[in-house]
């Protein structure tokens, strides 16, 4: 369609003929310059250039195989429907079943799911082993995704991530063998690293404002990419914690955000998952570690879950959840990603472990280490 | 701000002229009904206009990680790490320190923290063939005074720690001269440094490493335990420049921070009793601080001179620990090693992890 003849276009005759005697035949062409450049080189002005642009860029959507996006109708439905569409939906799994589980099967769609935590806990592991999970082939379980990774603290370090990456084709060969059916071989072949990789679009946002105008130009990105299902975000605090005078300010910014974040994740059908820093709060005499960004930010996020040591261990939190009860779960980071914590007697395993015979080569594949 | 040149429609940079908006930063400050209010423009206008502005100032577009992932292996300057000019140490953290983040030492007094940033300082100088970044340091001293003496002292040694490297080559690198140092005992001084000169020096390409030794000296002395707010914010305020910095010349910064001693069981630090007994020390500032890290290392002198001794060389000189406490890219392991006449030198055979899984 890009190949399309630019008389083809309705447009008024006058502008067609300009169009034709400046020498541009098809749709592709136009579309290259930009409103300033088309207004300059066929002699019209900027808001005439701009209309045509406008007009062709409608036409190619409406070509498509994919419909225009109808964003602007309300869409009415009963509890009964979302509840199905919810089922349907799938999770991304966390690789540590017992963190899936007090999440209700792993990282829900078109939720934001809000990490916190101290430096070095594991936030930054969690949403580099989720961005490598979101891509797992539907018949390993998985959603055949893939992710975009917004980097604000430039903790994004590819070389975890292929660490994660090989892990977890390892685990899904691991599976295939046990489980010799064709259409496993066949998603093997495309679930390759170079593939995960390709498959993980990388933004570093310096500031706030950059962030800002990322997040401003995210639908279009979609758009383009209509296979992404999961944003991360790592982290909304560090932008927002410097240089801010006014702390109103800072808070409608963000509450701006989060507005725009749900409006994406409910479009596209996609997961966003934010980290967070905590902060020292002092109440009288005490003080305690809470998440940063003040209280009001609290309510950005549908799931919040804190990350903390205890002693040695590292436990996590489902803080807030409008489906889940609270409860707190050890997990541990192996030079494969984030895993289940193994007991040392096998047989402590959770039951529902056992049911659950993805989860079995990679317990063996850790103790072999 | 210069509108005109936004590929927008004339009538949209009208509306936005006449509202009196000088800057994109203004733009994004207003919410989306506030900007209709103002520029009297309609929703899908305001869209838009903020549309094309975000396009104007994210210019650089999406990489994939397998791009990130193939300039690490083509490239030489982007993607590498700074050697700590030890194959030992440079094994422990994956090829050495990352170029774009603050990585911060932390340790008790004499653990060999200051050791370690002038190796550091003299590794950056060697090409790139041999784990540096061909460019020179700054040294920022903010307790004591530069220790010039055993600065030259190391430099005299070079030949014996880095065998690896011809002598032809070494001996082109006026290290010395690559070294700037710079004195700020307070605040003041210090902002002035890192705002006004570092960037100077860097913006030049004279230096590709930054060393502060050390952080916390600059917060001992001015803040009574009832400024913490205000503390707070010089601390976020220092590690955003130092960010800044660091992103946009692919320039480690270094920060040597003190420790104290801990007074309750914090949730924060993993402690390994064994190593370090009796005391429990954390790294200095506090929680703020540790939000502008990258990755946090803790050295510290260890109690296992005594059954190391009598077996090798190692004998003169005491046996020091080297903790990765967190880093992205890392697991927490340690590594054990010496400084002695040449340098800081990691012991291979009795590194262990201790978060075993």
């Amino acid at each position: 369609m890009e190949q399309r003849d630019v008389g083809t276009f309705p447009l008024a005759p006058a502008w067609r003929a300009k169009l034709a005697a400046a020498g541009f035949q098809t749709a592709q062409e136009v579309l290259e310059v930009g409103p300033c450049q088309l207004s300059k080189e066929i002699g019209i002005s900027k808001e005439d250039a701009l209309e045509i642009l406008k007009v062709i860029k409608q036409e190619r959507h409406s070509d498509g195989a994919k419909p225009s996006e109808e964003p602007e109708t309300f869409r009415k439905c009963t509890a009964l429907e979302l509840l199905e569409k919810e089922q349907t939906q799938g999770f991304i799994i966390t690789f540590c079943s017992a963190l899936d589980d007090i999440l209700g099967g792993g990282v829900q769609l078109t939720k934001i799911t809000e990490i916190c935590g101290v430096p070095g806990v594991g936030k930054t592991q969690l949403c580099m082993q989720l961005v490598v999970d979101v891509q797992i082939p539907e018949c390993f379980g998985g959603l055949a995704g893939e992710a975009i990774f917004i980097d604000t603290e430039g903790s994004f370090m590819v070389d975890r991530v292929v660490d994660i990456a090989e892990a977890c084709i390892h685990h899904c060969r691991l599976i295939a063998e046990m489980h010799p059916e064709e259409d496993h071989q066949i998603a093997l072949e495309t679930f390759s690293l170079e593939n995960i990789l390709s498959h993980i679009y990388y933004f570093r946002c310096h500031d706030y404002m950059e962030l800002l105008a990322q997040i401003y130009l995210l639908p279009d990105f979609l758009s383009g990419h209509s296979k992404v299902q999961l944003i991360v975000i790592d982290g909304i605090a560090f932008p927002f914690r410097h240089d801010f005078e006014d702390l109103s300010l800072r808070t409608r910014l963000l509450n701006g955000l989060a507005q725009q974040l749900i409006c994406i994740a409910n479009d596209h059908t996609l997961a966003v998952v934010l980290t967070n820093q905590m902060t020292t709060r002092f109440e009288q005499s005490r003080s305690s570690l809470v998440p940063a960004l003040g209280e009001s930010w609290g309510h950005a996020a549908t799931i919040r879950l804190i990350l903390h040591w205890n002693n040695k261990q590292r436990l996590a939190v489902l803080y807030k959840s409008p489906s889940q009860k609270e409860s707190t779960v050890p997990f541990c980071i192996t030079s494969h990603g984030f895993r289940d914590v193994q007991l040392s007697h096998s047989n402590l395993i959770p039951a529902e472990n056992e049911a659950n015979p993805r989860k079995r080569p990679r317990i063996e594949q850790v103790e072999e280490q | 701000m210069d509108w005109d040149k936004f590929e927008m429609n004339p009538r949209v940079i009208a509306a936005i002229k006449k509202a009196n908006i000088t800057s994109i930063k203004d733009i994004f400050h207003l919410s989306g009904s506030d900007l209709q209010r103002l520029t009297k423009l309609s929703r899908t206008d305001v869209q838009y206009l903020l549309r094309t502005i975000s396009s104007a100032l994210r210019k650089n577009t999406v990489l994939t990680a397998l791009q990130l992932f193939q300039n690490k292996a083509h490239n030489t300057s982007r993607g590498q790490k700074l050697s700590l000019g030890c194959p030992v140490l440079d094994g422990l953290l994956r090829g050495g320190i990352p170029l774009m983040g603050i990585t911060e030492i932390a340790g008790e007094s004499s653990a060999g923290k200051t050791q370690l940033g002038l190796q550091l300082c003299l590794s950056v100088q060697y090409p790139y063939k041999y784990g540096g970044l061909e460019s020179g340091a700054v040294y920022i001293c903010t307790e004591d005074v530069f220790p010039n003496k055993r600065l030259q002292q190391l430099i005299e040694q070079l030949p014996k720690l880095r065998s690896d490297v011809p002598s032809e080559v070494m001996q082109k690198i006026k290290f010395g001269n690559g070294i700037f140092v710079e004195h700020a005992a307070d605040l003041d001084t210090f902002h002035d440094c890192i705002t006004k000169r570092l960037s100077l020096l860097l913006s030049r390409g004279m230096v590709r490493l930054v060393i502060i030794d050390s952080i916390a000296a600059l917060f001992r002395c001015e803040f009574s335990a009832m400024d913490s707010l205000l503390k707070a914010k010089y601390l976020q305020g220092f590690g955003a420049k130092l960010h800044r910095l660091s992103c946009r010349f692919q320039t480690p910064i270094i920060c040597i921070n003190q420790v104290t001693d801990a007074v309750d069981e914090r949730e924060d630090v993993v402690w390994d009793a064994q190593s370090c007994p009796a005391r429990t020390v954390i790294p200095a500032l506090g929680i703020t601080w540790s939000n502008q890290l990258l990755m946090r290392l803790m050295v510290c002198r260890t109690v296992h001179q005594a059954q190391i001794a009598g077996e090798t060389s190692y004998s003169r000189s005491e046996l020091r620990m080297l903790r990765i406490i967190f880093a992205p890219h890392l697991p927490q392991h340690l590594c054990y090693y010496t400084v002695n006449l040449e340098g800081v030198k990691g012991i291979r055979k009795i590194s262990h992890n201790y978060e075993e899984m």
